[in-house]
């Protein structure tokens, strides 16, 4: 008996030894020698014609041989696993330089994109955000903002009419009016949207869009809007971006100012963009005319306030160096794909 | 607003450049568009003195001249037979430009060779009214020159002007005087004003002014001169008028212009012989009544319009221009000056109702003061003086209603601060409104400002503050970010927020947002196919539209949407998603009367040939559920739809919101389109307005689920979908059913087909057993079989 058992253990060994694969390993070991029909079983059957004095003997011998083969199996296992990880891992070899299936993501107009980043500079600092409708009467377009009828100041915008007292909005500024009718003070408001002038070449589109800012509140200067507009300028195209305020005129404000920033493409030292001055003219802003104010039922002895009205496609051709308008409507998918990986 | 640098100088001592001076202007306002430096129009072109002229030998009508321009002489063919030995003329040379923008090079004329060439008057860019000669045929004779003078000395072309653009605030300075007021603040100079004086002879005109429509003409002067020669104006007066623009025609209408710049009052001159019974009457003119105006156009009137009249006929409109037979003529003996202030808003309408525009109107309507029309007038007598014009009548007719000299503005002190946020000085304040004119006094902590006739815009505190701010500087403003305002919540509405998440849904499936134009043409909707009655017709139409593809706002998306695929198409674009979150415009009637809807709509397109209507039905209902709205499907009547291949979507609530499916064949024909097309449009604030807002977490469930496979056949002709929703019914265990093969063909019968479906079912009480589920399925195929005939493939 202890012979076989020693034998059966060399055979197993060696068979253990020769097993080149998990497969193998299992049929050809596992099963073979500790299977049910397996050659230990067929030892353990024989443990009945061991004379019983010596059971205890040979049981213990059975049980180690047992425990002996069973561990050689084990190692060889954990072995051929790796070995064969490695080997599955080492034909799976992907090309990488296999051009992919292109994923399908599309993106947001240029324009969009550029009214969201002002958006979120402005709704960061406190502004709501307002909108109005595209067809505007006279009234709010015109009368609430300080242009009465017939007042040269409509020369400076084109408009297009359906009838005498309605018209396409050429302003967001109507949306000021809209606002302070509605809303008492402390208001802080940015208003986007389309506004139409009957204008079309490569710097004029008849139809483009505008985002209005309105602070009322006690206390409001020029000052804070200066810093209001230095904070939209840093954020938007820079931190060493600076502005400056030329006067100017419109018929809503007073004091009215333009307003330029330094020039980001150059850093203001002058290049094709700004037209070699370093700066480049964005915006129009004043105080809010005390007319203004009143036509809206907000006492201006009381409060004051500050406007500025941004042109977003401007701000879109300046940003991302686009330079005639016309693109921007043409909605060339080659054009629109170029902006797919902008935020 | 044109200002030659040489006019400025008349009234104000400049001692800087152009260039810094236009700096200047810029930082108080009036910003410089251009400098024209009217010399650069005309280049190397010189006065020559011809010393010989020889016959060409090659040509009969071409002579050879040898001319003088002084360092050297030149050799130059011409044809020109108007000159002779010892004229001085205009002589090109090679590398010259001409008024006309012709340039020169040196040449042979039939073999000979020709060094330049003579100018006649035309290419100078002068009429026989600027120059003596200068409107003969031939080559312009110069008197009084040098040889190798530039013509631009000559001809007085030799001034730098500034092309201001002035606010509509500042009608004042729409005048020389004006800007020049303002140049010397900036300078710090004082401002001359210019020679009013005139001699007058004693003789009383018997000329009489009515004013009937005093509320269109607050104030009309008229004064007489007799014994007027028309001639030529001086040289100076044509030079400038010439740079400003303007032609020179005599000294009479001259005269009139000049004060038009200069003063910025608009001036008239009538023929008096023209008047009847020497009485001008401002009145209203009366319906139909009609004037044929100095441009020959023959004018319709009514009685908003201003006229100028005599007893019997208007002799002009007023401020606008005067009527074909009362102008100043060679023969013209007597002339009555009108200087008058008409009201603003009336000339603007006026002329733009009659489409009738003139240098006058364009400033009556920025608007002129109560006392320009004095100095105008005075300034108009001392030009007829100073150019021996004719004899000044002794009295002048002025006409007025009673008007303020001068206003007073009080600001206090700490207004001023207030506004600007920063403290300025008080003897700056002082010091920046006296020198503008705006005569201010500093009283008990009140700076009570004198408005002076010409300052109307200013009326309260900001418009002074503006005024010292202006010429404070605005490099002064310092950033203060909103420090004593109230602290505010600042975020994007909710309609904002939801067009975002929309946005970025589309984007993740692949399209791409366009923008595009909210006018559109009425003939897109018959490229659209829409029925002479649908509603989608019913567009607001503009009255000064840029051109008929723009004449009326859109009532769809689709229109824009299309014309942007067909456009990619053409760009050879195989295929490509976009899509548009926009407003369309739904009046009730049209033409307009009250402000539309506005209804934004959502709408997308697909071009591709490997896509199909359910590919599209998938987009569709991605969006839908991001609403969480219940829905259902109905055949579309969209004219632009392909009958087969479309559907409305309509809510819980029987709302249509939209149609989609692939466009129509005449549609691709309408379009130029090439590749399959499908398209949908929703009503974006309908969804938004019907969206059913989230509730909240629900459990998970507790028991598993089971799913079973069914092949139905069915007969072909029915819709799957109402299968689908029979068995979504059928009980609360069944949780999903989803379709998963359509077959038609070997083993199933001539009209059936064969529906492959999944149906998941869960209890929320138990563990279904295998006898829970074949129960649900027997009583699951029965009704399928007695609702749909149904059954199950073998």
């Amino acid at each position: 008996m202890r012979e076989k058992l020693s034998e059966i253990q060399a055979k197993c060994f060696d068979a253990v030894k020769n097993a080149n694969s998990l497969t193998e390993l299992y049929n050809d070991v596992k099963v073979k020698f500790l299977g049910k029909n397996g050659e230990m079983t067929a030892v353990l059957r024989g443990m009945k014609d061991v004379p019983n004095d010596k059971k205890a003997e040979i049981g213990k011998l059975v049980n180690d041989t047992r425990a002996a083969m069973e561990k050689a199996i084990e190692e060889k296992e954990i072995y051929l696993t790796k070995l064969e990880k490695k080997a599955k891992l080492e034909s799976e070899i992907s090309d990488i330089t296999i051009p992919a299936k292109k994923a399908d993501i599309g993106s947001l107009h240029p324009l969009s994109i550029i009214k969201n980043q002002i958006l979120d500079i402005f709704t960061g600092l406190g502004f709501e955000v307002k909108e109005g409708p595209e067809i505007e009467t006279d009234y709010y377009n015109f009368q609430a903002l300080n242009i009465p009828k017939d007042h040269p100041a409509r020369d400076m915008q084109d408009t297009f009419y359906f009838s005498e007292n309605l018209l396409l909005r050429t302003h967001t500024s109507p949306c000021q009016a809209r606002t302070m009718e509605k809303q008492r003070p402390p208001i802080r408001m940015v208003s986007p949207g389309k506004v139409y002038r009957s204008d079309d070449d490569a710097t004029h589109s008849p139809m483009f869009q505008q985002i209005e800012g309105l602070v009322v509140d006690k206390n409001i200067t020029m000052c804070d809007l200066k810093g209001v507009l230095d904070e939209f300028a840093k954020r938007f195209f820079n931190s060493d971006t600076k502005t400056r305020f030329r006067p100017s005129y419109f018929p809503f404000t007073e004091p009215s100012v333009e307003v330029d920033v330094s020039c980001s493409i150059c850093g203001g030292k002058g290049c094709r963009v700004c037209k070699g001055t370093g700066w480049i003219e964005v915006l129009g802003a004043g105080i809010v005319n005390p007319a203004v104010l009143d036509n809206s039922g907000i006492d201006s002895n009381v409060y004051s306030g500050f406007a500025f009205g941004l042109g977003v496609d401007r701000l879109t051709m300046i940003k991302y160096g686009i330079p005639d308008m016309r693109l921007l409507f043409a909605n060339d998918l080659r054009f629109l794909k170029q902006f797919r990986n902008v935020r | 607003m044109k200002v030659p640098y040489s006019w400025l100088k008349e009234f104000v001592d400049i001692d800087v450049s152009a260039e810094v001076l236009a700096e200047k202007l810029v930082n108080i306002g009036f910003e410089v568009e251009e400098f024209i430096d009217l010399s650069k129009r005309i280049k190397n072109v010189v006065a020559g003195r011809i010393s010989e002229i020889k016959k060409h030998e090659n040509a009969d009508k071409l002579r050879v001249c040898k001319v003088d321009i002084g360092k050297k002489t030149l050799q130059i063919v011409t044809a020109a037979t108007n000159v002779k030995i010892g004229d001085f003329v205009p002589l090109a040379l090679h590398g010259a430009v001409l008024y006309t923008g012709q340039e020169i090079k040196s040449g042979e004329l039939r073999g000979v060779l020709s060094e330049g060439m003579f100018c006649g008057g035309d290419e100078l860019g002068l009429t026989e009214n600027d120059m003596d000669g200068a409107g003969d045929e031939g080559v312009l004779i110069l008197h009084d020159v040098t040889p190798g003078q530039d013509i631009n000395e000559i001809i007085g072309n030799n001034d730098t002007v500034l092309d201001i653009s002035v606010t509509a605030n500042r009608p004042d300075c729409q005048s020389i005087i004006g800007i020049a007021r303002e140049v010397a603040a900036v300078l710090d100079k004082p401002f001359k004003m210019p020679d009013l004086s005139f001699n007058t002879t004693t003789k009383k005109s018997n000329i009489g002014v009515e004013v009937i429509a005093k509320d269109l003409c607050p104030r009309y002067m008229a004064h007489e001169v007799d014994n007027v020669v028309i001639k030529k104006s001086p040289k100076i007066i044509r030079d400038r008028l010439r740079a400003v623009g303007i032609r020179p025609i005599n000294n009479i209408v001259d005269i009139t212009n000049y004060v038009l710049i200069e003063i910025g009052q608009p001036m008239h001159a009538f023929d008096k012989t023209l008047i009847e019974d020497n009485k001008i009457i401002v009145r209203r003119a009366k319906n139909n009544e009609k004037i044929v105006t100095l441009d020959g156009k023959c004018n319709n009137l009514d009685d908003t319009m201003l006229v100028i009249a005599d007893a019997k006929k208007p002799s002009a409109v007023a401020g606008i221009m005067g009527g074909e037979y009362s102008g100043i003529n060679d023969n013209t003996k007597t002339i009555i000056f009108e200087s008058a202030k008409f009201a603003r808003d009336n000339i603007r309408r006026t002329s733009r109702t009659l489409n009738l525009h003139s240098d006058s109107s364009a400033r009556f309507e920025k608007g002129i003061d109560f006392q320009t029309q004095e100095i105008g007038m005075k300034r108009a007598l001392n030009l007829i003086c100073s150019t021996k014009s004719g004899d000044i009548c002794e009295n002048s007719t002025d006409v007025h209603e009673s008007f303020d000299a001068e206003r007073t503005v009080k600001v206090k002190q700490d207004k001023i601060s207030a506004i600007l946020g920063i403290d300025i000085n008080t003897d700056f304040i002082l010091k920046t409104l006296n020198g503008l004119g705006l005569n201010t006094e500093l009283i008990n902590g009140t700076f009570v400002v004198k408005i002076p006739g010409f300052r109307e815009d200013i009326v309260n505190a900001n418009d002074v503050a503006e005024e010292i701010m202006r010429f404070y500087g605005y490099d002064h403003i310092r950033s203060t970010l909103l420090k004593d305002a109230a602290q505010t919540y600042g975020a994007k509405n909710e309609h904002y927020k939801i067009s975002d998440r929309i946005k970025n849904v589309l984007i993740g499936l692949g399209f791409y947002e366009t923008v595009t134009y909210s006018f559109t043409s009425e003939k897109a909707f018959d490229s659209l196919l829409l029925k002479k009655n649908n509603k989608l017709r019913t567009a607001a139409k503009l009255i000064n539209p840029l051109g008929e593809d723009w004449s009326v706002m859109r009532t769809t998306l689709t229109h824009s949407l299309l014309k942007a695929v067909e456009y990619n198409q053409k760009m050879s674009t195989e295929s490509g998603k976009l899509f548009e979150i926009s407003k369309v415009f739904l009046p009730k009637s049209t033409p307009l009367i009250e402000q539309p809807r506005e209804v934004e709509k959502l709408a997308f397109t697909v071009w591709d040939k490997e896509y199909d209507f359910y590919n599209l039905k998938s987009t569709v209902e991605a969006i839908l559920e991001q609403f969480n709205v219940e829905y259902d499907y109905i055949t579309s009547n969209a004219e632009f739809l392909h009958p087969g291949r479309s559907a409305d979507i309509i809510l819980a609530n029987g709302l249509n919101i939209g149609s989609f499916g692939q466009i129509h064949p005449d549609v691709y024909e309408n379009y130029e389109l090439n590749v399959q097309t499908f398209i949908a449009e929703l009503d974006f604030e309908a969804l938004i307005a019907n969206a059913v807002p989230f509730k909240g977490y629900k459990n998970l469930p507790k028991f598993p689920s089971v799913a079973r496979d069914f092949a139905l056949v069915v007969d072909d002709n029915l819709k799957i979908g109402e299968l689908i929703t029979c068995i979504k019914k059928f009980s609360e265990a069944v949780k999903d059913v989803t379709l998963f093969d359509i077959y038609k063909g070997e083993n199933i019968p001539q009209g059936k087909k064969s529906v492959a479906i999944k149906v998941v079912i869960q209890s929320d009480e138990k563990t279904l057993t295998d006898k829970d589920i074949q129960d649900f399925t027997n009583k699951l195929l029965n009704t399928l079989k007695s609702n749909f005939n149904a059954a199950l493939r073998t």
